[in-house]
């Protein structure tokens, strides 16, 4: 992770993005990220202690991104409390069962509120999860898409089981909220030293031109 | 079963409540556990001892930046030998401080400085006060802190006097902010932890990694010092706040684990033990003056949770099974000031861990826990608004349900013995209500005291008794007209030839 490709011209760049889980209960967001940042599936010998916070850092093109994933509770009593939780995060991911009709339609309530309260500014994903199980599906493909595109949120299909899908759907996440990041920076103008805008969600670092070469500065911190 | 794992592993010791200073009232931790008389002194005098150890270390960091230049073509063995001196030096008497910085200096530094020198002692003398004899438990901290901060900064060079430039810059606008409102204070150390860091950043090109380092370092260092002005100020609702969700959790009590679908057996000894372990993090946030620290706090707490779901249930934790648990948690444990210390830290922790870390994770439960607490109604526990309302005016509580729930050829001898529990538990809650009640009026009868003390010597303060000099003589008044002169004599009278 030290040589972070720093001559790959991408300008060596680090962010840190906020991405939210939400959904029903039991569509699968728990396995999900146990599934993208530990490879692991209903293992009963996980070591993991939690999978409530978790993080995983990429490298796209030569920028450093930390993702940090957080889920969120997603019983019916805990459902006022959504706003506290996804305040400042740059992306959503909005799971639903393939199976269960009743997941899509919370996802949809979930847009919504989502909309209302962070605007354009977060990128969003929906998430059909448990395509092993087309058999018993229940919300159709072209219903589903239609409806994200309908909300500018982007739409993928999921398998925690079988590891479908699912490093495309962070790839593409992270990728967006770059995006989305460098257009809010250029936005202001650059100047960052600008107080109050300046300080929401994205935290740009710009660490390119460090005078070492051999990466032996990383490893000591 | 319920009496022992109940009340386990906290309990505080009457003498911890007392002030340190040992007067006999009541001390609180809000005046660093003195009482608020023995307060007020102790925080005069260490302010005075902070500004002179302020400019003490100004003049200290002045001094070494010439000295590094100076020395700058010299060779660099000299540099690591003075880092040792000053390791040294930290475990010092405090009263050997100032000869031992100046040897440290005398070496090479005497010269090119002494103009510097003079000046900045003149202003020091300026400031301090006769007798800066100081409280040795505030100071030795804030103490530390600076001695830390410094030997930290070293080790950044450059970037590092610059560092320590923009944080006096920035103590002495928070100083000058004191009276505006408390989101202004905040507004002010927002601005400058982004400020400082994205200098540190492009104009010194620091590593990420060493800037979060720094940041933690700087956080330390003023919130170390600003604390007990930004904390739950007197200005805002934050005290009120408190009170209430205190209150809220106190008419709580009756919730148990079941109806918040807690995924956590404390019958499991290793559980239960988490669980009191959790519960003793929560409570220490309060003692932690640092944002940092205090959310660390929060974390080792989430930490516990976590594996006590973990022995439980043997996967691990979900967010739905977190929160749950981390409610309870803060109901069993009824942390002191936790809109105060929610508040501190939204305002005053370095905001990009707040966003993204994992300690932003956990606070965010914290404020989701507090946030349920406070809205928790019948539905949110899954019961009946006819039992809600009956366990909250305390009519029933839901345990005494339990003897129903009893198989039916439990042996007689036992079942006299669970009711005899019972009894005893109820008992036993009803004899800690009193205890604490009485505390409270002994605590409220202290603090009536206290505040009628503090008014009188307010209003003695505001109106002082001046005995003004005695009027002067009457005759001083004829003595002093001068004009009297140019009066015409007084009549005389006059005789009529008759
Ligand atoms: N067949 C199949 N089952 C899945 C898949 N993903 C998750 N599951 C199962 O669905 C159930 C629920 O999964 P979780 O990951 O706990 O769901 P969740 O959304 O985190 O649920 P809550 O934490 O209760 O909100 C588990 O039994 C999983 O084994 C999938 O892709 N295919
Ligand atoms: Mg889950
Ligand atoms: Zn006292």
């Amino acid at each position: 992770m030290a040589a972070a490709g720093s001559g790959a011209g991408g300008g060596g760049r680090s962010f840190s993005f906020k991405v939210v889980l939400l959904g029903e209960g039991c569509v699968g967001k728990t396995s999900l990220v146990l599934r993208y940042c530990e490879n692991k599936f209903n293992d009963k010998h996980i070591t993991t202690l939690q999978a409530s916070f978790l993080t995983k850092k990429l490298n796209i093109g030569g920028k450093r991104v930390n993702l940090a994933i957080w889920d969120t509770a997603g019983q019916e009593r805990f459902h006022a409390l959504g706003p506290i939780y996804y305040r400042d995060s740059n992306g959503a991911i909005l799971v639903y069962d393939v199976t269960d009709e009743d997941s899509f339609q919370k996802v949809k309530n979930w847009v919504k509120e989502l909309r209302k309260m962070l605007g354009n500014e977060i990128c969003l994903c929906i998430v059909g999860n448990k395509i092993d199980l087309e058999k018993e599906r229940h919300v159709s493909v072209q219903e589903a898409e239609t409806y994200a595109e309908s909300v500018g949120a982007k739409h993928y299909h999921t398998s925690a089981k079988q590891n479908k899908g699912i490093e495309e759907l962070f790839l593409d996440l992270c990728k967006r909220m770059i995006e989305t990041a460098q257009v809010d920076e250029k936005a202001r103008g650059n100047g960052s030293g600008q107080s109050g805008t300046a300080r929401r969600g994205v935290q740009i670092i710009d660490d390119e031109p460090q005078a070492q070469s051999s990466g032996g500065c990383c490893s000591s911190g | 079963m319920s009496l022992k794992s109940e009340r386990r592993g906290i309990h505080v010791d009457q003498s911890e409540l007392l002030c340190k200073k040992g007067c006999g009232y009541y001390g609180n931790p809000a005046w660093q556990g003195f009482c608020s008389k023995c307060w007020r002194e102790e925080y005069h005098k260490a302010r005075q001892k902070q500004i002179q150890e302020d400019w003490e270390l100004a003049e200290r960091l002045q001094r070494e930046e010439e000295e590094a230049y100076a020395s700058s073509h010299s060779t660099q063995g000299a540099q690591s030998l003075t880092f040792s001196k000053f390791e040294e030096k930290k475990t010092n008497e405090k009263t050997r401080k100032v000869i031992t910085v100046k040897k440290f200096f005398s070496a090479s530094s005497r010269t090119g400085t002494k103009k510097v020198l003079t000046g900045k002692l003149r202003e020091i003398q300026d400031v301090r006060t006769p007798s800066p004899s100081i409280n040795r438990q505030v100071s030795i901290e804030t103490d530390r802190a600076s001695k830390e901060f410094i030997e930290f900064l070293k080790t950044y060079q450059k970037p590092g006097q610059d560092i320590y430039k923009q944080c006096k810059i920035f103590l002495e606008a928070m100083h000058q902010k004191r009276e505006l409102s408390i989101e202004e204070q905040s507004e002010c150390a927002q601005d400058f932890y982004q400020n400082v860091a994205e200098k540190l950043q492009i104009r010194w090109k620091v590593s990420p990694e060493k800037v979060e380092k720094a940041m933690d370092h700087i956080e330390k260092y003023v919130m170390t010092r600003l604390y007990k002005y930004v904390f739950c100020p007197e200005t805002t609702e934050d005290e009120k706040k408190d009170l209430v969700v205190q209150k809220r959790i106190r008419a709580l009590h009756w919730v148990t684990p079941q109806m918040l679908c807690v995924p956590v057996n404390e019958e499991i000894p290793e559980v239960s033990e988490m669980v009191v372990k959790a519960i003793t993090g929560i409570i220490e946030m309060d003692s932690k003056r640092v944002p940092r620290d205090k959310l660390a706090c929060i974390t080792q707490c989430s930490k516990h949770i976590f594996n006590a779901i973990k022995i439980t249930k043997n996967e691990p934790a979900s967010a739905d099974d977190f929160l749950p648990t981390f409610i309870y948690i803060v109901l069993k444990g009824n942390p002191p000031r936790l809109q105060s210390n929610i508040q501190y830290i939204t305002r005053f922790c370095n905001p990009s861990r707040l966003m993204t870390g994992e300690d932003g994770y956990y606070f965010t439960n914290l404020c989701c826990a507090v946030a349920f607490i406070e809205k928790l109604d019948a539905q949110s526990l899954n019961l009946s608004q006819e039992d809600f309302d009956r366990y909250m005016s305390g009519q029933t509580s839901p345990r005494k349900q339990e003897p129903e729930n009893w198989s039916p050829d439990m042996c007689l001898g036992v079942k006299q013995m669970y009711k005899n529990l019972d009894l005893l538990s109820q008992l036993n809650e009803r004899q800690e209500r009193i205890v604490s009640e009485a505390k409270k009026l002994e605590k409220d009868l202290i603090d009536w005291t206290d505040g009628i003390a503090k008014e009188v010597q307010d209003i003695v303060e505001k109106y002082p008794l001046e005995i003004k000099p005695k009027n002067q003589p009457l005759a001083a008044i004829d003595s002093e007209n001068v004009e009297n002169d140019k009066l015409p004599p007084p009549l005389q009278p006059q005789v009529y030839a008759g």
